[in-house]
């Protein structure tokens, strides 16, 4: 496998002009390719036409001493072996000729390098479509073809029913041992004899794969030049190459530089003698440009901030008050420990950590976006690690490798921890996932799958733009193309593309005793409810539909109202017209407005959606499912071979497991061990990489931690994007101080609540959030800190606020998430809880197509497959949806209510202690004297404003503070 | 300790949340950033503001080139029409009615086999039309009408032949969930002139959600700002538009007068932040919204003849007849993409293609026209592009569903779709698909050549407009470079 030159013809990207004219013996006005090249002419060399070029202008990263991308330019001999994805430079075809398509496309070379002129572009193109002649003869043998030229073939054709699943005919083609020993029929393959392989007919025949079967495996026909292939190489003798799957050695890595290992981000954070607190290294930036810090903020914003800070909702009324009397000088410290000790802290910060894993209750992908009935277990364990502060390590041992800790399959008793670490590798399963639909699981919809995963924990965890390298080597950052598909082969024991679980079929019953033993208890009946329930709905679904048929078509024919009914059960495109007519007749006369409707069709809609709320409530009382949405390793991962072009049928080498070189010193072998040598087969490769991921000395991990950690409490991160920590990503405002924060994270045990402590006990972050005229010119956009950031709550904090404000807040913890209801404007709301109640956001069910209004209207991210950081807009539909919508104006009744309970007792002017109260409660602070005039005055003239109700001021008064900006905003 | 990034000048951001809303603060920005900022350069390729606050806006941004339209009004056919039905007349398949398919039935294209009928010849009459005699079925009389305003093109082709993809497909440049969509990723680049409406509306069939439902007009990665907007035709047009409870007017104003001053005097109090004053004017623009929303769904003030033009109040075409001119009336008042919407997917023809596809051509062939022959008439249609077309075409061969075989199968290889106005060159008929109309044979136009063509006449580059995300630049035409179809441009 050492030449290249001739590989598999690639897969055509648009459609080819139809052979069928000729097949039919039609005469059709075909299009002749026009050669541009005389072939009297002698064709263009090499070495008089475009060596030079080459050396002048692709010499400085690709000559025989420089080898970017392992590619040398220099010589012929260079170019007919190729870079390092295994791309063919020149082709036969220009447009099959990798070199050419990054010149043309203007890739080559890079922006800051001198460009190639039109005359230099011309030779080169002209070289090309000659047919790239060198007056160097080709040494080497034409197209030695091996065993990797085959098996990626065989593996996207044929494995599915001849490897580890399903052995038809008792063939398996996984080796050429196996090939050779075929099946019940003889040999599948025989070496020197392509002609008499039984394979090979097969496959010429279309016998297989079988045409019926293409879609049930989900596997497409091999082109003829992948059977060229194949035909070749058994001729050929079906020799087999030394060429192992490339690893990291022992021998320094040729493709990364120690210059690339020094970036500031890849060498590991060494703390800075400087570092006694945070303050002092803010504080030294700030004095270089004559700053110093912002006064301190008064109590009662220190009080708000921490509260939304650290559990996303303002405090009661006399938690407020407690801490504003504290008479303790330490009541600051106290509170910060409070509040990190309270379960609500876990639902705030729980919600950044699924935002970066791409949580969500739904598959996605396919339009009918099925939803994902046990992501919960996944949300609950995320919130209880925040809770209990899993150290920072061991939460990510988890999520990526829970699979590999314990051998559950061979442990006697099934534990509360196994299960838990099971539930954790759900991490590695929040993107789209469309593989369990009728038609959307062949290799590439998998590989999606895949490389998703591969974002959220290169993005995420590393701060790496790893995906660049999916296609080509990164363009900024020394991650050549091999690292990507390493980081591949580290998941392929679980993720692998050629023995694929679809989200139907992956998912694992591994349960404690005391969970078997209370579902066995208790779900019989309440599942045979449900079922009642679900019949009761459907037949009055049936009755709903005729009932609006009579009323609105008293004339319209009793079979077509039959008809009617039977029209729905067929989709929407294979009705006839007739019965296209007879539906939209149907759901015309649902869509009347309520008034035009008779009051038997109110009466049932009512009860269907009791019905409804019923079977919610039914299933909620059942012991959650034995399921657990998880990922594992299967012991047997097919051989990981490089994509060319990212593309899923152009393999190039074959790589073994391995992390990013740069991020090494290149010379250490990624050693991979089976974690149950005497158990469960498996490949211990993702708990390597876990374990490398959470080195004390890792670069990356615990910086990328601390600046997330960091970018929450102050809305920005002291690396600005908190994804790129790359090349070409904004460099660190205060590097010594991120990277001692580093360093301590690790130091004090991996504590995400020990950063809060060392963040929010700080000077900096205790500043107050005005901006003096100083630093306004000096720091305009606070990069140095000398002041606390203004920040707009998020979308979680903005509904969670107002609910805990008007006392609407149900506190109940996880669980099934919180299901939606959406009207025919496409307002999706949340359905109360059973007491009526409304839980934390964290707990409503985020199906992708129907994320409840309120939360998109505020920034709640598509996850796509994940989110770092949300963008803060400021739109017009926000206050729209604040001013108008009716759950909004109801919060704000109990609000006025709950304000009114709590002043009745009191004596004096009602007005003054109403806008005291609801100070307290929404904002945190009392009213100085200008509100508390606007507020009195105001109050009167809505008394008056609502006439008969002057009672009703209230509600009007606390609706307008609950839309202000002191409430949307925090100091 | 290292030197701090030393502090930056004001941002751009800051500029844009000083000027007022509309055209002369655009401009105005403009001329800041050009004079100060050291060259339109300092706007930057990617259009939005400062990451900083995070902020992102709608304000009108300079274009790359000069463009030839301002704005869209995208016909969206879901389901998939059938080119040699209606655009694309082919007589041998018409000869071959009832033959077996003569190539391997695999090249059609579809991911199962099992259900391939034979040849079905199309299924109405063909006609030459205009001065460019471009061909067009019987069954659009009225858009032949307009023959020489169109640009058919006939040679474009997709990457997946189900729906769910090939839609994500055409809106947004991929096959999967979760990307911006053409209309988001033009107000993400343009912004938009009108602040009082939403930038990207999007007019959706009374009946019911088109397939893929809101993921049709999804901003995907892109801040929510982008994501199209959905007016209704009837009731209240945009969610929460107007008070969902009831209280007496002069109660909601005393209340809106309370937080406003209570707005300002926090603001007052916090000098510098401009993310301050952009909350306040986003109320502002919230009550002009109640009102401009209102009146452009207003179609009182249309005449009785323009509303006949259309077909409001006539049966098959009220429905569709409403939202072209709904269409018409927001593009007029500066709104920059409007897409319009069918229920479900009725040029999905599985079964009854002659029967179905005539019926859809009755519900949209003459608001359409109506809608090109208005714009043409005030001298909207030079800035206008209007477009029209589905996410793939149809098979040649029949499919069977039970035991008939009446409909047609989805086909990737080749569709029609068709362009007019806003710089398309009027009468064309671009490329070439085989004698079956079933692969493109001539001058293939993909989906991102398509979306290209289209970025080029906004006066976008589809190469210069981008957004960062995860350290890459994305792009609605992806990595490789795609194709402007010159040919068609006027």
């Amino acid at each position: 496998m050492t030449c290249r030159l001739n590989p598999l013809a690639p897969a055509p990207r648009q459609p080819k002009s139809t052979s069928l004219a000729i097949l039919l013996g039609i005469a059709s006005a075909g299009v002749l390719l026009a050669l541009p090249l005389d072939a009297a002419d002698p064709p263009p060399l090499f070495e008089a036409e475009v060596q030079s070029i080459f050396g002048q202008k692709c010499g400085k990263c690709h000559s025989d001493k420089v080898r970017k991308g392992d590619l040398d330019l220099s010589t012929i001999a260079g170019i007919r072996r190729g870079g390092e994805s295994g791309e063919d430079l020149v082709a036969k075809k220009i447009d099959d000729s990798y070199l050419w398509s990054l010149i043309a496309e203007g890739e080559m070379p890079p922006e800051d390098e001198p460009a190639l002129d039109d005359h230099e572009r011309e030779a080169i193109q002209r070289w090309i479509l000659a047919g790239s002649h060198s007056s160097v003869a080709d040494d080497q043998p034409a197209q030695a073809v091996d065993q990797h030229d085959v098996l990626p073939i065989l593996l996207l054709r044929c494995n599915t029913c001849h490897g580890p699943r399903i052995r038809q005919g008792g063939v398996d083609l996984r080796t050429r041992q196996a090939m050779i020993k075929g099946g019940k029929n003889g040999p599948a393959m025989i070496p020197g004899d392509a002609d008499a392989s039984p394979m090979i007919r097969r496959i010429e025949s279309h016998a297989c794969p079988p045409s019926d079967s293409l879609l049930k495996f989900f596997v497409r026909r091999p082109p003829n030049s992948e059977v060229e292939v194949l035909r070749k190489w058994i001729d050929a003798g079906a020799p087999m190459s030394e060429v192992t799957a490339d690893v990291q050695t022992a021998e320094p890595d040729r493709l990364v530089t120690d210059q690339d290992r020094k970036h500031w981000a890849f060498v590991p954070p060494v703390k800075s003698p400087h570092f006694g607190t945070i303050d002092d290294l803010i504080a030294a930036g700030l004095q270089a440009q004559g700053l110093s810090f912002a006064p301190e903020a008064d109590r009662s914003t220190l009080i708000r901030r921490a509260y939304l800070d650290l559990i996303g909702m303002p405090p009661g009324r006399q938690d407020y008050r407690r801490w504003r009397e504290h008479p303790d000088p330490n009541w600051y410290p106290q509170m910060i420990d409070e509040l990190l000790a309270s379960n609500h802290y876990g639902q705030r910060w729980g919600r950044y950590w699924l935002d970066l894993a791409g949580y969500a209750d739904s598959e996605g992908g396919i339009s009918a976006d099925p939803i994902r009935s046990n992501a919960w277990k996944y949300r609950d364990y995320v919130i209880d690690a925040f809770n209990n502060d899993k150290p920072y390590d061991r939460f990510l041992i988890e999520q990526i490798a829970g699979d590999e800790l314990i051998d559950h399959a061979n442990a006697e008793t099934i534990t509360d921890e196994m299960v838990n670490n099971l539930i954790a590798t759900g991490f590695l399963r929040m993107g789209i996932d469309e593989t369990g639909s009728r038609t959307m699981n062949f290799v590439p919809e998998r590989i999606k799958v895949i490389s998703d995963a591969i974002t959220i924990v290169s993005a995420g965890l590393m701060g790496l733009t790893m995906d660049c390298a999916r296609c080509h080597s990164h363009k900024y950052d020394p991650i050549p193309h091999r690292d990507y598909y390493r980081l591949k082969a580290v998941f392929q024991g679980a993720l692998d593309e050629h023995d694929w679980d679809s989200f139907k079929t992956r998912k694992l019953t591994v349960a404690t005793k005391q969970h078997r033993d209370q579902v066995a208890e208790i779900n019989g009946p309440l599942q045979a409810a449900v079922k009642r329930l679900q019949s009761q709905h459907k037949k009055l679904t049936s009755e709903l539909q005729l009932e609006l048929l009579h009323h609105h078509y008293p004339d319209q024919d009793e079979r077509d109202n039959q008809a009617t009914i039977q029209a729905l059960k067929k989709a929407d495109n294979n009705r006839t017209l007739k019965q296209k007519i007879l539906v939209e007749r149907l759901v015309t006369a649902d869509l009347r407005a309520d008034e035009q409707q008779p009051k038997h069709v109110i009466e049932t809609r009512q009860e269907l959606s009791d019905i409804e709320r019923a079977i919610d409530q039914t299933q909620r009382q059942m012991a959650p499912s034995l399921s657990i949405r998880a990922l594992w390793d299967l012991g047997r991962p097919s051989p990981t071979y490089i994509m060319r072009r990212g593309e899923h049928d152009k393999p190039g080498e074959p790589v073994g497991p391995g992390v990013p070189s740069v991020l090494t010193d290149g010379k250490t072998p990624f050693v991979v061990t089976p974690p149950f040598p005497a158990g469960t087969k498996k490949t211990g490769r993702r708990l390597a990489f876990a374990r490398w991921l959470t080195r004390p000395d890792h670069p990356l991990t615990s910086r990328v931690m601390v600046n997330r950690i960091w970018h929450h409490h102050f809305g920005s991160g002291l690396v600005k994007d908190l994804e790129n920590f790359g090349v070409k990503g904004a460099r660190p405002t205060h590097p010594e101080l991120l990277d001692s924060l580093a360093v301590e994270f690790v130091d004090r045990g991996w504590s995400i609540k020990e950063m809060h402590r060392l963040i929010m006990n700080s000077k900096t972050y205790r500043q107050s959030s005005q901006i003096s005229e100083q630093a306004h010119r000096i720091d305009p956009q606070n990069r140095l800190y000398s002041r606390m950031n203004l920040r707009r709550l998020d979308a979680e904090a903005i509904r969670d606020s107002l609910l805990f404000v008007s006392g609407k807040l149900d506190g109940t913890p996880g669980g099934l998430p919180d299901t939606v209801s959406v009207d025919r404007d496409g307002l999706v709301s949340v359905n109360p809880t059973a007491g009526g109640g409304l839980r934390r956001s964290i707990y409503l069910q985020y199906r992708r197509t129907e994320i409840p209004t309120m939360m998109d209207t505020f920034d709640y991210p598509q996850m796509g497959p994940n989110c770092l950081s949300r963008n803060v807009s400021t739109v017009s539909p926000q206050a729209l949806m604040l001013m108008n919508n009716a759950r909004v104006r109801e919060l704000a009744a109990a609000f006025a209510a709950r304000v009114e309970g709590e002043v009745s007792a009191e004596t004096g002017d009602p007005h003054d202690q109403w806008i005291e109260c609801v100070y307290e409660l929404a904002l945190c602070r009392a009213p100085s004297d200008e509100e508390r005039a606007i507020g009195i005055e105001t109050l009167q003239e809505l008394e008056s404003a609502w006439k008969t109700e002057p009672h009703r001021a209230l509600e009007s008064y606390c609706h307008a503070i609950l839309n202000s900006a002191p409430f949307m905003f925090v100091d | 300790m290292s030197q701090p990034n030393p502090p930056q000048s004001t941002s751009r951001r800051d500029f844009f949340a000083r000027t007022s809303d509309g055209i002369l603060g655009a401009a105005l920005a403009q001329l800041l950033c050009t004079d100060y900022l050291g060259g339109v350069a300092a706007m930057a390729e990617e259009p939005a503001a400062d990451h900083a606050t995070g902020g992102f806006d709608l304000r009108p941004k300079p274009v790359h080139h000069p463009a030839k339209a301002t704005s869209v009004i995208q016909l969206f056919m879901n389901g998939g029409p059938s080119q040699m039905d209606l655009f694309d007349p082919k007589p041998l398949l018409n000869q071959m009615d009832g033959q077996p398919y003569p190539g391997n039935v695999e090249e059609i294209g579809n991911t199962g086999t099992a259900d391939i009928g034979v040849m079905l010849g199309g299924k109405y009459k063909f006609d030459r039309h205009g001065e460019s005699g471009m061909w067009m079925a019987d069954v659009l009389p009225h858009t032949a009408e307009l023959a020489d305003e169109i640009c058919l093109i006939n040679s474009m082709w997709t990457d997946h032949p189900n729906h769910d993809n090939a839609l994500y497909k055409i809106h947004s440049g991929r096959l999967f969930m979760g990307y911006p969509t053409l209309g988001s990723w033009t107000v993400y680049g343009l912004g938009t002139e009108n602040q009082n409406l939403p930038a990207y509306v999007v007019l959706s069939d009374p009946l019911g959600m088109p397939k893929n439902g809101t993921r049709n007009w999804t901003s995907g990665f892109l801040p929510p700002v982008y994501q199209g907007t959905p007016f209704r035709p009837t009731g209240s047009p945009i969610l929460n538009l107007k008070p969902q409870y009831e209280e007496p007017d002069e109660v909601t104003q005393t209340a809106r007068s309370m937080l406003k001053r209570l707005d300002q005097l926090h603001q007052s109090q916090r000098p510098h932040y401009q993310q301050l004053d952009a909350r306040i004017q986003s109320y502002g623009l919230a009550a002009r919204m109640q009102l401009s929303a209102g009146e452009a769904l207003d179609l009182s003030s249309e005449s009785a003849e323009t509303l006949s033009m259309y077909g409001v109040g006539q049966s098959p075409t009220d429905s569709f007849a409403r939202r072209c001119l709904l269409a018409r009336r927001l593009v007029e008042r500066g709104v920059r993409f409007v897409q319009i919407f069918l229920e479900e997917q009725p040029w999905d023809s599985h079964v009854d293609l002659a029967d179905n596809h005539r019926a859809a051509c009755q519900r949209t062939d003459q608001p359409v026209a109506a809608l090109l022959q208005d714009l043409k008439r005030s001298g909207m249609l030079d800035s206008t592009l209007v477009i029209w077309g589905g996410e793939f075409g149809r098979t040649p061969t029949s499919q069977r569903s039970g035991d008939i075989y009446t409909g047609r199968d989805h086909n990737m290889q080749a569709f029609t779709s068709w362009m007019a106005g806003g710089g398309i060159k009027g009468g064309t008929s671009y490329g070439k698909t085989d004698e079956f109309g079933h692969k493109v044979v001539e001058d293939p136009v993909s989906v991102h050549d398509f979306h290209a063509t289209i970025l080029h006449l906004l006066g976008l580059h589809h190469q210069k407009l981008f957004y960062h995300r995860s350290g890459l630049e994305e792009r609605l035409t992806g990595v490789h470079p795609p194709r402007v179809v010159e040919e068609i441009l006027a």
